[in-house]
């Protein structure tokens, strides 16, 4: 698949979701059963490339609409202070893992699984601010927005673009210099797969058990 | 095991996400199971099908605490007044979920054990206070039923009441990013330790309302349990600890819980469990010769370090739990 037939894709699933609208979770599970569509869309973050300059973060605000002490996703310094001039720095956010504990512990479901795209996301009307599933995710990268009282998470911007048929999450579209990318790892010809075909990436805490979907790139140069 | 690539911060920034209010529901709930545990095993067990006053405290703490539990569990939600939502919306695989549905088949039990308890009370203030009498009626119709029944409600509610206290421990040993709360005895010490404070409150309660010896059979018999299921309790915790020990870099991590210097909730271990809630029982009964140990107000402080060492447990437990984290 091509680049141009991948965003054709998204674009389905955007039209899709749309004309399913509040059509219910039995109608769009329908849906996936029938096309036989398993994606998993993971992104890659590649420290070589970032260089710090929190332009996905302020996306993701305006975006998602995230309060400004609050975040989705943080990208954190971890440059050596006895080796300033090799800066290092590692997104934090949500890994979209497979095994999802705040999806098992959520007591009302409000933390899901997208019947369409099986990413990890939210349905904040069910939320009632228990913060459970905050407590369960190995990776601290939940929270309780302080406007709405309701959990978030970075979904790949899922209900703020991809569903309104958008290609990429925001952080994406902004970085300018090729450090995030996002995509379907199940499609050997996407972007991301070809990728992680010829680069090596670890995940954050694979140990932690549940399979966390996002993959880094480490700038090995200055070792471990 | 430290990359330059892994993140080491979060959202909560160290902050304790599961607060006092989770703690405080933690201790009620336990200890309305504990209380009514024992309480109904004796009733089990005793030739005396008596309302006793063993039962009648029990009863009453049951009710009353797993019911003010409900007001701190619901208080502390961001978005309280969705509550419903909980109760409409199941997700078996949430612990969380599993205990709303036992609990809601518990607290309605626990009221039924309360009535049965206090039937000639009711009845009395029933006809002699409130004086409807078709009320009066409909009430001992309803009791008469309910006797029938009791031998079954009873057990179904020793049932329940284990199921509350051994949730509530699964309820945090799921939480994988915290070695000293993911562990597989935190269930059975939730168990244990909510025996101790159901144990206690039971014999305070009955000595201020119900029967004022408390050398009575029942009393000396609940007296004489505190001490095994406070030396289980040591050895759990021993467990636990010995586990972090021994564990892998994230267990020595959380070990640090332990520790004074490290983090100042280690004191809510070394003194309110181990100072306060073994350690002045054991020595108020033990060490200071027998008429100290008879003493009233012996008894009372006894009682009230137990309750309170299990409720510093459980906080101890939520706050250095949550501030090791992997
Ligand atoms: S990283 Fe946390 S929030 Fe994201 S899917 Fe995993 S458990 Fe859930
Ligand atoms: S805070 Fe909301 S999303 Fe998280 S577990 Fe509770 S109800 Fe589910
Ligand atoms: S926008 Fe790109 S380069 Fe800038 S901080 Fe974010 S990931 Fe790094």
């Amino acid at each position: 698949m091509s680049v141009k037939s991948r965003r054709n894709f998204l674009k389905g699933i955007g039209i899709g979701s749309l004309a399913l609208g509040t059509g219910g979770y039995a109608l769009s599970e329908k849906t996936q059963t029938e096309q036989k569509l398993k994606k998993h869309f993971s992104m890659i973050y590649d420290q070589t490339k970032c260089v710090g300059c929190a332009e996905c973060e302020d996306a993701c605000h305006s975006v998602n609409l995230v309060p400004a002490a609050q975040n989705r996703m943080f990208i954190q310094d971890r440059t050596d202070p006895l080796n300033v001039k090799e800066r290092r720095f590692v997104r934090v956010s949500c890994q979209q893992c497979e095994d999802a504990p705040c999806v098992n512990v959520c007591p009302t479901a409000a933390c899901h699984r997208d019947s369409i795209t099986d990413i990890v996301t939210m349905n904040g009307d069910d939320c009632i601010g228990c913060a459970y599933c905050l407590v369960a995710c190995p990776y601290d990268v939940r929270f309780i927005n302080e406007e709405t009282n309701m959990a978030e998470n970075c979904d790949f911007c899922l209900k703020s673009r991809l569903e309104k048929g958008g290609e990429v999450p925001g952080c994406v579209e902004a970085c300018k210099y090729d450090a995030l990318v996002f995509g379907d790892l199940n499609d050997k010809k996407t972007i991301i797969s070809r990728i992680l075909e010829i680069k090596d990436s670890v995940r954050q805490k694979p140990e932690m058990g549940t399979k966390p979907s996002l993959r880094y790139i480490p700038a090995v140069r200055q070792g471990v | 095991m430290q990359m330059v690539i892994d993140m080491t911060e979060g959202f909560s920034h160290g902050h304790v996400i599961w607060g006092w209010m989770i703690g405080v529901y933690l201790v009620l709930a336990g200890a309305s199971g504990g209380a009514l545990v024992i309480a109904l095993v004796r009733r089990h067990y005793s030739v005396n099908k008596e309302n006793t006053a063993l039962l009648k405290s029990a009863s009453l703490i049951g009710f009353t605490t797993v019911a003010f539990g409900m007001v701190f569990l619901v208080a502390d939600l961001h978005r309280p007044l969705y509550f419903w939502k909980i109760l409409i919306n199941y997700n078996f695989t949430s612990v969380m979920s599993i205990g709303v549905a036992a609990i809601s088949i518990y607290i309605p039990l626990t009221l039924v054990v309360f009535i049965m308890a206090f039937e000639e009370e009711i009845k009395s203030i029933l006809e002699n206070k409130i004086k409807i009498s078709k009320l009066t009626t409909l009430v001992v119709e309803i009791t008469k039923i309910l006797k029938k029944a009791r031998p079954t409600i009873e057990f179904t509610t020793i049932f329940f009441a284990i199921v509350i206290c051994v949730y509530t421990g699964f309820l945090i040993s799921v939480l994988v990013r915290f070695p000293l709360l993911n562990t597989a005895v935190l269930p059975i010490l939730f168990m244990v330790s909510g025996l101790a404070a159901g144990g206690a409150a039971t014999r305070l309660v009955s000595y201020l309302f119900f029967e004022k010896d408390h050398h009575s059979l029942d009393m000396s018999l609940l007296h004489r349990l505190e001490w095994p299921v406070m030396f289980i309790e040591i050895l759990l915790v021993a467990m636990l600890i010995v586990s972090l020990l021994i564990g892998n870099e994230y267990q020595k991590i959380a070990m640090q819980a332990f520790d004074v210097y490290a983090t100042g909730w280690a004191y809510l271990f070394w003194v309110g469990v181990v100072g306060i809630g073994f350690g002045i029982p054991l020595a108020l009964n033990f060490l200071f010769g027998s008429k100290v140990a008879h003493s009233n107000w012996a008894f009372f402080i006894s009682g009230a370090s137990s309750i309170v060492g299990v409720l510093c447990l459980r906080l101890f437990l939520l706050y250095a739990g949550q501030t090791f984290g992997a």
